[in-house]
């Protein structure tokens, strides 16, 4: 005999404080109250004196006695009192049903999917009918398809419904969900189930190298040769904008090692071709090189039939490379020529400053040491404009002087370090709110900026003519300007295909946290992590999602499946197999039904005995009836009887 | 905080045309509104009579003389001033209800004095609890009414009731006979039944207002009870239960039947009011119904 909701002592504990309940209000029930009233002469008339002895002892054991029975017979009710012991109940079963990406592997006609039902089924019929289970599907997350539940129809549904996902198997995470599932909820702890291939990666096939003693192994078995794309990267070298670098990492997950061409395609037109030979359980990456300014569809497909091929063939989209156009205007054009063609990316038009537009066909336009007829609506350069030209008032004109400082905190100075440069003559610029002084002198800065919609940057002097020609500080003060002008064409680009799930982006040292932004497609925010250099962002279903730090854009086209590399072997104490049917519980008897009963037609009894009850009937007056039933007390009668 | 009057002047407005009535005849001056059997100097003619040595002369029916050669004197039936007494019960078993006994009977008391008084009747109100206290005789019109008021509402109930006392110093202050209204709870620890009697014996026609709360007689508590007489302290300790209370009302019962025949033997009247009755339905309706006042 057992309790199924309660433990002993939570039932003597509840009893306990209902027991004490029940006797503080029977005594306050039954103690005096005192009561002014105007005469006492018809009270004594009444003739219902009682002795005025044992006021606190309980006058009405019977009734008190009649409660708790009652009390206590409702108590075990709620707590399920039932014959025989708790071993001896049905239990409560999770099945954990992989639904992981390599699931969708095929094995001749079916795939590793449809064995898992398979075994999942075989394994439901030799439960005891009586046995409650919940199936639970596993993936990078955990889902349960069902709560406990005896009814076969519903675990049959969900287990029919599971699809292989996109995402590896976390098989620790499930056996630990699992557990604490049936802690918590189930009335018997029974068994955990795993329907898997074993699949898991390699630290996680350590981690599990203890596992809780009721976990029973139903492996899907998975002998098949496949080889995968693991990841793509492109990105554009430092010497050639126009090239794409691409990586491409292909692991062979089989048994014996395989000869695979590899095939790239940009456009629908064949962009390269490799052969390359990966041995068993073996990673090899292979390069290309791929010339292209256009943006277009690149596909990397493994060109093999094997089991898995969802993942042989990965897409991603490349950006066109854009170039930033500049209108130059100068008298001496070949002055400036150098410079602007040091700077990749730019393209340059050199025009007599007669042909002056306000809006050429360009992104920057370069004034050079003219007064423009009207001035510019688009970024501007200004270079040692003559008296009253300049677009930023000049306060004096400082001869003979030299460059004394660069702000080399701000990205217009970064890098710039040449010191004590002369300038027969350079402009002072009175500067506003908001100008950056990119360089001064002793008298004020002969560098300005003035950021806005329009971007304007002068120079005080023409650093062609002056001895900053033969400095390495002239194109990189170039390259400043006109990335601080136009810095989307100077963006950095990197584009990687990988798998869903957790994606760790090494940062640069010198990114700043707070400009990272993670976005997916649509522009939708991505929750992400920085610790120790390093951005963490998860998604658990295909998707492209954007990095972005500062002029870095890092795009993640995880649309390849992720295929586990491990295998997991399962220690020797975890249980295998289908059993060919579980010990039925005998039926434990179901007492509550009886001890509510009993419970109620106690305290109904008491109540007709002692309570409000019994004045009713009272007032009935039927003596008889009372003076037939045996078990009312002598008191009872003799008030009937009076009644009467 | 103005105190609250006794009596609304709208209700006072609805007295105006009653008048305190007594069924019994009494010797008296002229000047009354009952009719006596008793003849005296009235318009009516009620009887002749024999002459006798010392009878009025005018008196004397003149055309009988001359038919019979006999003097036969004329009888007039007469509406003689009778005095109106009215005790009222201040001892503290009048405390008790909602609203307390001892309210509703100055209400009542101060309604009987306005009606006696428009009808320039002689009234005189007398508290009593363990003795009988001074008379506040009133009389003279309506316009002294506001003095009754002012009586009334400076009484505090005290005491507890002796009927005995009452009794004994009422027939030796009062040797003038006429109508005794007593408004009182009669809960007195002796029997109060005997104190009455005697009043009545002396040729006093009773009226007796009977006033009790609903926890008077149907005690709204269950269980086990300390009670205590709120008049003499003494306790009693006992358990209420449904069939207690029963026996305890039909006590109750028992009691203003006994009062209502101690009346009714005596040629008197007896009304009994709840409390919870309205002032303005208890005057025109219990005691309208038993005469006690007429309209």
């Amino acid at each position: 005999m057992f309790l199924l909701n309660l433990s002993l002592a939570e039932f003597l504990t509840i009893l306990g404080a209902l027991s004490g309940l029940v006797l503080a209000l029977y005594l306050f029930d039954r103690s005096r109250r005192r009561q002014v009233v105007p005469t006492l002469r018809f009270w004594v008339t009444s003739q219902r004196l009682v002795p005025v002895t044992h006021r606190r002892k309980i006058q009405q054991p019977l009734s008190l006695i009649l409660q708790l029975i009652g009390i206590a017979l409702l108590l075990l009710a709620i707590a399920q009192l039932r014959w025989g012991t708790p071993d001896r109940t049905s239990r409560d079963h999770v099945l954990i049903l992989d639904t992981s990406a390599w699931m969708g592997a095929s094995i001749g006609e079916s795939t590793l999917m449809d064995i898992a039902r398979s075994t999942a089924r075989s394994w439901l019929r030799a439960v005891p009918p009586s046995d409650r289970i919940m199936v639970v599907r596993a993936d990078s997350l955990i889902a349960p398809a069902t709560a406990f539940e005896t009814n076969r129809d519903i675990l049959l549904d969900a287990i029919r419904e599971s699809r292989p996902s996109s995402a590896a198997l976390n098989l620790d995470r499930a056996i630990a969900f699992a557990s604490r599932v049936l802690k918590m909820n189930a009335r018997r702890i029974g068994e955990i189930v795993l329907v898997a291939s074993g699949r898991v990666t390699s630290e996680e096939a350590e981690a599990l190298r203890t596992v809780p003693k009721n976990v029973r192994f139903l492996r899907v078995p998975d002998e098949v040769e496949n080889c995968g794309l693991r990841k793509i990267g492109l990105r554009r070298p430092a010497t050639d904008s126009d090239v794409w670098e691409i990586f491409i990492s292909v692991r062979n997950y089989g048994l014996k090692p395989q000869t695979l061409p590899v095939a790239l395609q940009f456009g629908n037109a064949p962009a390269g071709s490799r052969t390359i030979t990966v041995g068993p359980g073996a990673e090899q990456s292979v390069t290309f090189e791929y010339r292209t300014r256009a943006a277009g569809w690149l596909e990397a497909r493994l060109l093999t039939k094997d089991a898995f091929p969802q993942d042989d063939r990965a897409v991603l989209e490349l950006p066109a490379q854009k170039v930033l156009r500049v209108a130059v205007y100068s008298e001496n054009p070949e002055l400036l020529r150098p410079v602007l063609a040091a700077t990749p990316r730019v393209e340059a038009a050199f025009l007599s400053p007669s042909q002056y537009q306000p809006k050429p066909n360009a992104d920057i336009v370069v004034i050079d040491g003219f007064r423009p007829s009207s001035p510019p609506q688009i970024a501007s350069l200004w270079i040692e404009p003559p008296p009253g030209a300049a677009p930023i008032p000049v306060r004096t004109t400082d001869l003979n002087t030299e460059i004394k400082r660069w702000r080399t905190d701000h990205m217009l100075g970064a890098g710039l370090r040449a010191a004590g440069v002369q300038l027969e003559s350079a402009q002072v610029y009175s500067p506003a709110k908001g100008d950056i002084a990119v360089a001064e002198t002793d008298a004020g800065p002969v560098i300005l900026a003035r950021p806005g919609d329009i971007k304007t940057i002068v120079i005080g002097f023409h650093p062609m003519r002056s001895e900053l020609r033969y400095e390495l500080t002239t194109p990189l003060l170039f390259a400043n300007i006109l990335h601080w002008m136009s810095p989307e064409i100077f963006r950095r680009w990197e584009l990687n295909a990988g798998s869903v799930g957790t994606v760790s982006v090494p940062l640069s040292n010198d990114t700043d946290a707070s400009s990272v932004s993670v976005v997916s497609d649509g522009m939708r925010p991505v929750p992400f992590t920085i610790e120790a250099g390093m951005l963490r962002f998860f998604t658990g279903t295909p998707s492209n999602v954007r990095v972005l730090t500062g002029d870095r854009e890092v795009v993640y086209s995880l649309t390849l499946p992720e295929v586990a590399e491990a295998r997991w072997d399962p220690p020797k104490e975890v249980l295998t197999g289908i059993p060919s049917s579980y010990p039925a519980p005998p039926a434990s008897g179901d007492l509550w039904r009886w001890l509510a009963v009993a419970g109620a037609s106690i305290l109904l009894l008491e109540w007709f005995l002692f309570g409000r009850g019994g004045r009713v009937a009272a007032s009935s007056r039927d003596a008889v009836r009372a003076v037939r039933l045996p078990w009312i007390g002598p008191r009872r009668k003799n008030a009937l009887r009076r009644a009467s | 905080m103005p105190q609250q009057p006794l009596i609304e002047r709208s209700f006072l407005e609805k007295l105006e045309r009653l008048t305190i009535h007594w069924q019994q005849s009494f010797a008296g001056i002229v000047g009354g509104h009952n009719s006596s059997r008793f003849s005296g100097p009235g318009q009516e003619f009620l009887d002749h009579r024999h002459f006798h040595q010392g009878d009025d002369l005018r008196a004397i029916n003149w055309r009988a003389y001359l038919r019979l050669e006999k003097l036969f004197l004329k009888m007039f039936q007469i509406e003689p001033r009778v005095p109106v007494r009215l005790l009222l019960d201040i001892s503290l078993s009048m405390t008790n209800g909602s609203p307390s006994k001892f309210d509703y009977a100055r209400k009542l008391a101060a309604a009987l004095c306005y009606v006696a008084l428009v009808r320039l009747d002689t009234i005189s109100v007398q508290p009593f609890s363990d003795t009988l206290l001074d008379p506040f005789p009133c009389s003279g019109g309506r316009h002294r009414f506001a003095p009754v008021m002012n009586f009334l509402t400076g009484l505090r109930p005290e005491g507890r009731t002796n009927y005995f006392e009452v009794a004994r110093r009422f027939v030796s202050n009062n040797p003038q006979r006429g109508l005794l209204i007593i408004i009182s709870d009669y809960l007195d620890d002796s029997d109060c039944s005997k104190p009455i009697q005697h009043m009545a014996d002396f040729g006093h026609e009773v009226l007796l207002v009977h006033l009790w709360a609903e926890e008077d007689r149907t005690p709204p508590w269950t269980g086990e009870l300390d009670l205590e007489d709120v008049e003499t302290g003494a306790q009693l300790q006992i358990s209420l239960d449904d069939e207690a209370r029963q026996a305890y009302t039909e006590a109750f019962d028992t009691f203003a039947r006994e009062l209502q025949e101690l009346a009714m033997r005596n040629g008197g009247r007896y009304v009994g009011l709840p409390v919870s009755t309205p002032i303005e339905e208890a005057v025109f309706g219990p005691l309208a119904r038993t005469k006690a006042v007429v309209g």
